[in-house]
């Protein structure tokens, strides 16, 4: 005869499993928002970190290597030519390369630093080393040996010597996660250096940077550079972002969209700087910059919004 | 009861792949995305071994991730989970064998993976406790397309691989 009796649930049972397994994962979302995970957080990037920095540097190692021998076959037909040169290359080993590549991205940096004497910029004194990256495919973020107790803060600007990179999006007591421009979720506001038009530079589900909000009728060209305008008061003002690539502009739209070839490489960040000085003005709130992202008037003033 | 050994290895596993996938694997874009090898091995895990513990393995996997994400923690455990249950359908079921169960578990997991992810979004969104903010279309056109590709051709050439591993029953 066939038991009636029910077995006792328990978490091997699946139905059981999935739903704890959810409300946990919906227990850590809703600590995560309320804030209330930060040291747990804050404890298992510190702990990660060392591995997360050794894993970037064994790739990019890796990278480095595998792009020599890609160049190889081109170096094989200038080989005569090259060859005194390749005999100097080859006393320096890979330790000096790197700390030499180093050095440079520095120097880069401190001519940056000195050029705008009113930023103050912090990092392991002046930069921070990007450690990783993200690990989904809906964000575009990084993430950066810098924290709480460096005196970062949520909001600041993060750049390299080549132009805007984003905002800090969150901060742990040494690692702080940066939302890229590129991300959809950010924007900028933005002018063009030559015909003086103001827009709003944004990401795109693509990774693309879109220049919006341009106003019609004024022409402008490709290849014209697109600087951050400081107006929303997000961004410092006169920082690169990149040139026109391409215009999109509709005769009966209200506004010109058009395409901007990043001034940084947003895929292969080494170093990078926080602008600690800078407060971020947040008057706006963000409600308010999405209603004039989805029905912009021609009196309305362009702004920016990143939103970490 | 044999499980063998990638059972024993599947949470380390998944947290080293954790960690690769926001430093490693990000060098490996094609098409705007980057291959998702957590989820892979989650799917595999699934059809080896069936969805009961790769609902384990999801939720902790999905933890790893999103430590290095920029998005809400704990997001890509449920969306992890959800693959997991459906590409846990190819374990019993199905034969696994047959190319064609892999190929759909995983194109599968990563289309509901992505379904689920965005839902997640899009509920912080209008509770106003989203970081990010991802329109649909063109979420779905330029990363959920193209990651589902990316990740289907990835366990064809993976096929080989998990075809030598032995058929485990449902644990």
């Amino acid at each position: 005869m066939r038991s009636t009796e029910r077995r006792p649930r328990s978490f091997s049972d699946i139905g059981v499993r999935v739903g704890l397994l959810a409300l946990a994962a919906v227990l850590l979302m809703a600590l995560q928002i309320s804030g209330n995970l930060r040291p747990v957080q804050s404890f298992i990037t510190q702990l990660t970190a060392p591995a997360q920095l050794s894993a970037t540097g064994v790739t990019t190692s890796v990278q480095g290597f595998l792009a020599s021998l890609v160049r190889l076959r081109t170096l094989e037909q200038e080989y005569a030519a090259l060859q005194t040169r390749a005999e100097q290359l080859e006393a320096e080993n890979n330790t000096l390369r790197q700390v030499e590549q180093e050095n440079e991205q520095l120097r880069s940096l401190l001519k940056f630093a000195e050029a705008r004497p009113r930023l103050e910029l912090r990092g392991a004194q002046i930069v921070a080393r990007v450690i990783g990256e993200e690990s989904t495919n809906f964000s575009e973020t990084i993430l950066i040996d810098l924290g709480q107790v460096h005196g970062i803060r949520t909001g600041m600007p993060v750049v390299t010597d080549q132009g805007l990179v984003g905002r800090i999006s969150e901060v742990t007591e040494n690692i702080s996660k940066v939302l890229l421009l590129n991300d959809v979720s950010s924007s900028a506001s933005a002018l063009l250096a030559d015909s003086r038009l103001n827009g709003i530079v944004h990401g795109s589900t693509s990774g693309e940077l879109i220049m919006d909000f341009i106003p019609q009728g004024p022409t402008f060209a490709v290849g014209e550079a697109v600087l951050s305008s400081g107006l929303g008061g997000k961004f410092p003002r006169g920082l690169a972002i990149g040139v026109i690539e391409s215009i999109d502009s509709q005769p009966n739209a209200v506004f010109q969209t058009a395409r901007v070839r990043p001034a940084v490489d947003f895929g292969s960040l080494e170093l990078v700087m926080v602008i600690t000085n800078f407060e971020p003005n947040e008057s706006l709130p963000d409600l308010l910059l999405q209603q004039s992202a989805v029905t912009p008037t021609p009196a309305a003033a362009p702004t920016e919004g990143a939103t970490p | 009861m044999n499980r063998g050994a990638l059972y024993y290895l599947m949470i380390p596993l998944l947290l080293l792949l954790s960690l690769l996938q926001s430093t490693t694997v990000a060098r490996f874009k094609l098409a705007g995305v980057k291959p998702d090898l957590v989820l892979l091995l989650v799917v595999a895990g699934a059809l080896v071994y069936g969805a009961r513990p790769a609902v384990l393995w999801a939720f902790i996997a999905g933890i790893g991730l999103d430590i290095f994400s920029g998005g809400p923690l704990g997001a890509s455990s449920l969306a992890l989970m959800a693959s997991a249950l459906v590409a846990g359908l190819g374990h019993r079921p199905f034969s696994r064998f047959n190319i064609l169960v892999p190929l759909t578990a995983v194109a599968l997991g990563t289309l509901l993976y992505a379904a689920v992810y965005l839902t997640i979004l899009a509920i912080l969104d209008v509770a106003g406790a989203s970081t990010l903010r991802l329109p649909l279309l063109g979420a779905v056109r330029d990363i959920v397309l193209p990651m589902t590709v990316y990740n289907t051709a990835l366990m064809l050439l993976l096929l080989p691989v998990l075809n030598r591993l032995p058929e485990s029953q449902d644990l």
